[in-house]
């Protein structure tokens, strides 16, 4: 088995294919840790900037109604470091969930603060021409992939073309031991030039002092460069069934590069789109009208309740009421909304599976800590954090025995300085075991396939006449 | 003898199964995404419909004229042969104030609002990226053993015992061969257009066949110079599998990689340096505007004590009956952009402030001149500046792009549907003729200067005599000018490349 392993090895790198996907990789990955070196310390200031600004307006606030009243202000999401891993339509992302108050509350009343969910800004000044940002993701699910193809188009065909096929097993070999020489051997001369490629990559942006990368992060490039392989087995296992069912190498060839062209290319994004039509989310104008209609009943109660009492401190409580009723209704309407529009995305995303490219594409980006995935991590993290703000103002409200306790009116709620060191702060982190929980069902679809094109080549190699 | 030649390759390469397949892809994909375009396309027109309605019954409910700022709005409407060529239609932004306070321009544009924006991470395809994909590949498949099959079988030698000129061998495979490729790119156009015509929403007009047909000619251009390249690595190699992995790579790098990585790596290049000299300049203006306002109102003997407007600039002047004023601007460093107005609004002045409403109207006749004035003086320095900004490093993007025949491809039909960056300035060329036309319609009429520009008491503003926005797109001739030159690149590298193949050809041994 290594002999024919070996053998393939040998021709394989003397061949131009493997000249030409090195060259090809190289280019491709050293341009990838350029623009990466460029662009993340720029995203990274900008970041920084946004979240000091934003945690300054919180820490300078000390009266205890203010932080209750305006809320935590705005919550950004971390860039990741591994964003050249997967750039998973970062710009089409918001990049902060808004947890301020600029509503409109009432006659001599302030509304709270709710957590609102910004859409993405759209980059309306740019004019460029639409292009696929080169990251691992391109790299690995569109270049790897075909340079795949090409390395396994001819591995029986033409042996058998050739006649060398006959040749070999004459000896006495079982025929999957042949398989998986030749499964070998392409596997490790395509990683020769990509595992180059990569560790160039790396070698570019670890070098850098602009970014800096920590022992999680080489964790999950050692996760990412492991869903690669897996991925790379994928295609290796198809160019191998289609070569050895064909009878030559070109109609091979011709076959799997219509079957690349449909399913990398085309399938996902099209699939995706028709697929979202089916269950579409609520329009946004039926969801301004729903958090109208909510909001008006609610200042309706308000209302009736308040003509039917002259007391003031009676009149207090009333208005606590629906000052909190209004934030939590709200806000429940606004994260309805957030979540119809996130599930429609994502039962798109999931009909794209059929296409092993989109699970790679989820799978790098599920580890690099971009794109959809890593948001609703980031919805999740913003969600816990008002939860935790709330109980900060509920028990600091209750630690002072002078206070009348009437969350939601300035002269219900305790007068004691706040100290900044004690209102908690947002921190955006990222746990891998939730991304392995987010990526279980993409990894195991994936070994699936691996496995399924793998027994397929078996069997069609088993069966095949020399 | 080269009608048997091309009935010969014709039968060949018809009866193929690479021939069935392609086929059946490029028309599966085609309409798969026709469907999907027209389903988003109906949607941005509703979007764009309702819009238009919106501001329209927006600027009727204002009752003076100042009242038209934010709410004299242009909109630009979809493009229906963005369907074929996306190109900018869906990115850049399409809707615009019209305000003379500004000249309207690309980048000071937004968007109608998206239902669910979430759903942008899925790219649209479009029928040119389709053709660009699956025809490309189509035509490097069947060039790839063209010269190098027949040779390797050796009926290159028997064909040429016959007394044919080799060119015309040549002649019959690339006739033979573009009648093969015409087939799916004839069908699945036809496809679409049958889907479109049965679509009640797109109202395709004469002239747009026209432009469908400037794509036609386009693809074709661009899928014959794909065989070609791949004629040429056939005519090149000795052996058919090296020469279709050759032409695989070579896809590869000019469909997939290049586009994409010169794209990418154009951000490496440093971007220019957001004037800011310009924009401190712009504001330099602007505050010398401020500056002679003042002047003015402390001049006027009515306006001119403090109590009314003088020194600390009250916009309501101490009029009585005024029920706000407002200061509208907008301060964008990044887009050289900066304006501010001040204005009020008056339901009903009340009788003992009458005699200074003489005055008010002066000011603003002053006022408001001077601030077109001042924007046509930062217009001049805020265009070429933008220019420089954001037009050139696009544009070289664009230039960068052109080495891959996907790029010129792409360029020619944008020009061809309109959706490139000059169609889409023929939108804000228009809004910027249709903002000079609504502040030359307010000086003939004397609006400026008018009583309605402020107070909706004697007499409101008449929104109907104002001048209506529309939007042409540009003419068949003006699209055909636009991708004429990168047509023509396409011409002349199939011609180059034809040349090159034949001398290969009669030079190389059978």
């Amino acid at each position: 088995m290594w002999h024919i392993a070996k053998r393939e090895l040998y021709d394989n790198l003397n061949s131009l294919r493997f000249a030409l996907a090195t060259v090809l990789l190289l280019a491709l990955m050293l341009t990838n840790a350029a623009v990466h070196l460029r662009e993340h310390p720029v995203r990274m200031q900008k970041y920084r900037d946004a979240a000091t600004q934003s945690l300054d307006t919180l820490t300078s606030r000390t009266d205890l109604y203010d932080l209750a009243q305006k809320g935590p202000e705005k919550l950004y999401k971390k860039p990741s470091p591994l964003h050249f891993c997967a750039d998973g339509g970062h710009s089409l992302l918001p990049a902060l969930a808004d947890a301020a108050s600029y509503f409109w509350g009432g006659r001599n009343l302030k509304a709270f603060w709710r957590m609102t969910y910004p859409s993405a800004t759209p980059n309306l000044k740019n004019i460029d021409p639409d292009a696929t940002k080169i990251d691992w993701a391109f790299v690995i699910g569109y270049v790897l992939s075909l340079i795949a193809l090409l390395f396994t188009f001819d591995a029986v065909s033409s042996e058998r073309e050739h006649g060398t096929l006959r040749l070999m097993l004459a000896n006495p070999i079982p025929r999957h031991t042949v398989l998986i020489g030749k499964f070998l051997g392409a596997f490790i001369s395509v990683n020769i030039p990509f595992v180059i490629a990569v560790l160039m990559n790396l070698l570019v942006i670890s070098t850098s002092s602009a970014v800096h990368l920590g022992a999680d992060e080489w964790g999950r490039l050692g996760i990412i460069i492991g869903i690669a392989m897996l991925y790379l087995c994928l295609f290796l296992a198809l160019g191998l069934l289609v070569s050895a069912r064909v009878r030559q190498s070109a109609v091979s060839l011709v076959i799997l590069l219509l079957i690349w062209v449909s399913f990398v290319i085309f399938m996902p994004n099209t699939l995706a789109s028709i697929a979202s039509r089916f269950s579409p989310a609520k329009s946004y104008d039926a969801f301004q009208e729903d958090r109208r209609q909510t909001r008006r009943a609610i200042l309706e109660v308000y209302h009736t309740q308040r003509e039917k009492t002259d007391d003031p401190s009676k009149r207090m409580l009333i208005a606590s009421e629906y000052v909190t009723e209004d934030a939590t209704q709200d806000g429940r309407v606004r994260q309805e909304y957030l979540r119809e529009r996130i599930s429609q995305v994502s039962q798109a995303r999931a009909i794209t599976r059929i296409s092993p490219v989109a699970i790679a594409q989820h799978l790098l980006e599920v580890f690099a800590g971009t794109g959809l995935e890593r948001h609703l991590q980031f919805v999740e993290n913003v969600q816990l954090y008002a939860r935790e703000y709330h109980e900060f103002i509920a028990d600091t409200e209750r630690s002072d025995p002078e206070s009348p306790h009437i969350i939601g009116v300035r002269d219900g709620m305790s007068k004691k300085k706040v100290s900044p060191e004690a209102i908690p702060i947002f921190e955006d982190t990222l746990s891998l075991s939730k991304d392995f929980n987010a990526a279980a069902m993409d990894l195991l679809l994936l070994m699936f396939f691996v496995v399924v094109l793998l027994a397929g080549a078996y069997l069609a190699f088993v069966r095949v006449e020399v | 003898m080269l009608k048997t030649l091309i009935r010969r390759e014709l039968l060949d390469n018809l009866m193929t199964f690479r021939f069935a397949a392609a086929v059946f892809i490029t028309l599966l994909l085609v309409v798969a995404n026709t469907i999907v375009l027209l389903k988003d396309y109906e949607q941005r027109l509703t979007a764009y419909n309702t819009a238009v309605q919106e501001s329209h019954e927006a600027l009727r409910a204002e009752k003076t004229y100042a009242g038209y700022s934010g709410t004299l709005v242009a909109h630009r409407p979809p493009n229906p042969l963005s369907i074929f060529n996306l190109g900018l239609d869906k990115q850049v932004g399409n809707k615009i104030e019209v305000y003379h306070a500004f000249v309207p321009t690309i980048w000071d544009a937004e968007k109608h609002g998206a239902d669910n924006p979430f759903l942008n991470l899925f790219t649209s395809i479009d029928i040119v990226l389709v053709f660009q994909g699956v025809l490309s590949l189509l035509a490097l498949i069947f060039a790839y053993d063209a010269l190098a099959g027949e040779r390797e079988r050796g009926t290159l030698r028997l064909v040429l015992t016959h007394p044919i000129q080799r060119g015309y061998i040549l002649f019959a495979k690339y006739i033979s061969a573009m009648l093969c490729l015409l087939v799916p790119l004839l069908i699945s156009l036809l496809l679409s257009i049958i889907l479109l015509t049965t679509s009640t929403t797109v109202a395709l007009r004469s002239d747009d066949f026209f432009r469908i047909g400037g794509i036609v000619l386009t693809s074709l251009l661009y899928v014959s110079l794909f065989y070609l390249i791949g004629l040429c690595i056939s005519a090149m190699t000795r052996r058919t599998s090296t020469a279709l992995m050759l032409c695989m790579f070579v896809w590869g790098v000019l469909v997939l990689v290049y586009p994409n990585l010169i794209l990418t790596a154009v951000d490496i290049v440093p971007q220019p340096e957001t004037q800011i000299s310009v924009y401190n300049q712009t504001k330099q203006m602007w505050e010398k505007l401020d500056r002679e306002n003042k002047q003015f109102i402390r001049n006027d003997a009515v306006l001119g004590p403090p109590s009314r407007g003088g020194e600390d600039m009250d916009a309501g002047f101490g009029l009585e009956g005024v029920e706000y004023t407002f200061w509208q601007g907008e301060d964008k460093p990044s887009i050289l952009l900066y304006f501010h107005q001040t204005g009020l609004y008056a339901g009903k002045i009340k009788a003992e402030s009458e005699p200074q409403v003489p005055h008010v109207q002066d000011y603003y006749d002053f006022y408001n001149r001077e601030t077109i004035n001042t924007v046509q003086r930062t217009w001049l320095v805020r265009k070429p500046a933008l220019e420089a900004i954001y037009v050139k490093p696009a544009n070289l993007g664009r230039m960068l792009l052109r080495f891959s025949p996907v790029g010129l491809y792409d360029t020619a039909t944008e020009a061809w549907a309109g959706t490139d960056l000059e169609g889409i300035q023929d939108f804000f060329s228009t809004v910027q003729r249709y903002r000079r036309a609504i502040v030359d319609y307010f000086y003939d009429q004397k609006i400026f200067e008018s009583r309605q520009w402020f107070a909706a008491d004697k007499g409101t503003a008449d929104w109907d005599t104002l001048p209506q926005f529309s939007f042409q797109r540009s003419d068949t001739g003006i699209n055909a000018k636009r991708a004429l030159p990168d047509m023509l690149l396409l011409l002349t590298m199939n011609v180059i490349l034809f040349t090159v193949i034949m001398l290969i050809f009669i030079k190389s041994e059978v």
